[in-house]
């Protein structure tokens, strides 16, 4: 049920990414919204769940892209763990933590990414622009996870009172 | 213990995910052809869908763009680029009349572009992502005789490879990309080389592999400065296609070797129209004895 959830947000994540976010750019820069999604599911599912999630979002991603296949899908993976693990016990959930891990999570997938593809030997990936680029994506993925958290909740099958899957007792609704 | 457990869990799935990556990845770099057609199906699925929300969302872009980029500038700049695109194609052409281009033709008995059959597409889309600069998606694919590899030019010359087809659209890596090698042909020496775009530098190409530099140390046997550059009849691509002019011609590695930097003739950062050379592409460089380029960066 929550994989049938899943795919209408990461489906409309990808068409505004290609379509709209295209021509909408600050400075040249898109905001990440397949980024935006997996980091908000290593936050709200947790290390274990979230980084399933975030490599599934990352290898729609990487149908699209011109890096080689698995480039997103490992990158988001990763930092989908990390942001799952180090924000499971250390902080109480508020839209201030969404936001912060957003941005963040955000800045390091970019990064991970672009490192990852340059050691692969991918050009055009590591140079003067990145840092710009990983400091606007973030910040626009971070503008936009409040407005992106409750879709990514409704796709988890998470209670409103519940802003965690990993809180949910196991059953049906958190496997 | 449940922690650790659920912790334990998660760092399997975490190395399977990885390993999972990595086994997509090499195959990717070995040209695995299920996985590049697997692709193409999921692009081939959801483009109607892409298109459909293009068009929905086309006014929002387009609003934003009017307030950001200001169409009328826009228009102008495109109108100006065409007409420097035909200036510089009218100065190329002149050059490849001349006696010495006449001479290096019919000495390697190439054929020219105007025999290809051309394609004319217009381009859907820039890059998707933050990092493809250099890649561009146009409105022909499969159906239309698309292939990978295949020349794309402009008026003005060279402007890239296409990359990925899909059934209705296909994906082309631009001239400007760092990756994408090039054998060209230098006119004023008939001297022949390989070359790459300049990452941050979109409108640069640079020749620095197979250009030797002159025993004689003569600077006349070097190429001139605004002499032209077109693709080399054992390049990948189709012959004397236009890629720009000489700016300098410079040294490298203890002087022994040429690196000459050239102007690109096409502009690919604002392109409308473009045109793909239905040419079987060659799936791979001239390999052996005969081939002008060295090995290692065919």
């Amino acid at each position: 049920m929550t994989a049938l959830r899943l795919v209408p947000v990461v489906l409309v994540a990808l068409l505004l990414q290609l379509t709209l976010f295209v021509e909408v750019r600050v400075a040249g820069v898109a905001p990440e919204l397949p980024a935006l999604v997996a980091m908000l599911a290593g936050l709200l599912a947790g290390a274990h769940r979230g980084s399933l999630i975030a490599f599934v979002v990352g290898l729609a991603w990487d149908v699209y892209l011109s890096t080689p296949i698995g480039l997103a899908a490992a990158s988001f993976a990763l930092v989908a763990y990390a942001v799952g693990g180090v924000t499971e016990d250390l902080f109480h959930d508020t839209r201030i933590q969404t936001v912060a891990v957003v941005f963040l999570g955000t800045a390091a997938s970019v990064t991970v990414y672009a490192l990852l593809g340059g050691l692969l030997g991918q050009h055009g990936l590591i140079d003067d622009d990145l840092m710009g680029i990983v400091l606007l994506s973030s910040a626009m993925n971070a503008a936009l996870a409040l407005p992106t958290a409750p879709a990514v909740r409704w796709a988890l099958a998470l209670h409103p009172s519940r802003t965690r899957l990993r809180s949910v007792p196991a059953g049906p609704t958190a496997r | 213990m449940a922690v650790a457990q659920r912790s334990g869990r998660a760092r399997y799935r975490l190395g399977l995910l990885i390993l999972t990556a990595l086994a997509l990845l090499t195959l990717d770099f070995r040209g695995y052809g299920p996985l590049d057609t697997a692709q193409s199906r999921v692009r081939d699925l959801l483009q109607p869908v892409v298109s459909a929300v293009d068009v929905v969302l086309g006014p929002v872009a387009e609003v934003w763009t009017v307030m950001f980029s200001y169409n009328d500038l826009r228009d102008e700049n495109a109108e100006l680029r065409a007409e420097v695109d035909r200036l510089r194609t009218a100065d190329i052409r002149q050059d490849a009349g001349s006696e010495a281009f006449a001479r290096l033709l019919a000495a390697t008995a190439v054929d020219y572009v105007d025999d290809v059959e051309v394609l004319a597409a217009s381009v859907l889309r820039d890059s998707v992502g933050n990092f493809d600069d250099d890649v561009i998606s146009i409105d022909v694919g499969r159906r239309d005789g698309v292939a990978p590899g295949m020349a794309v030019v402009t008026e003005a010359g060279l402007v890239g490879r296409v990359d990925a087809v899909d059934a209705a659209l296909s994906t082309v890596t631009t001239i400007s990309n760092p990756s994408l090698a090039v054998g060209v042909r230098l006119l004023d020496t008939g001297e022949v080389g390989l070359g790459h775009g300049v990452a941050g530098r979109p409108e640069q190409f640079v020749i620095d592999t197979g250009l030797r530099w002159p025993d004689t140390g003569d600077p006349a046997e070097l190429p001139e400065v605004g002499s032209a550059v077109v693709t080399a009849a054992a390049s990948r691509y189709p012959a004397d296609i236009p890629v720009g002019r000489v700016v300098s011609v410079e040294p490298v590695e203890a002087g022994l070797v040429q690196m000459v930097t050239v102007e690109l003739a096409a502009d690919t950062r604002d392109l409308g129209y473009v045109s793909v050379l239905l040419q079987p592409p060659k799936d791979e460089p001239p390999v052996g004895p005969e081939s002008p380029f060295p090995e290692g960066l065919r």
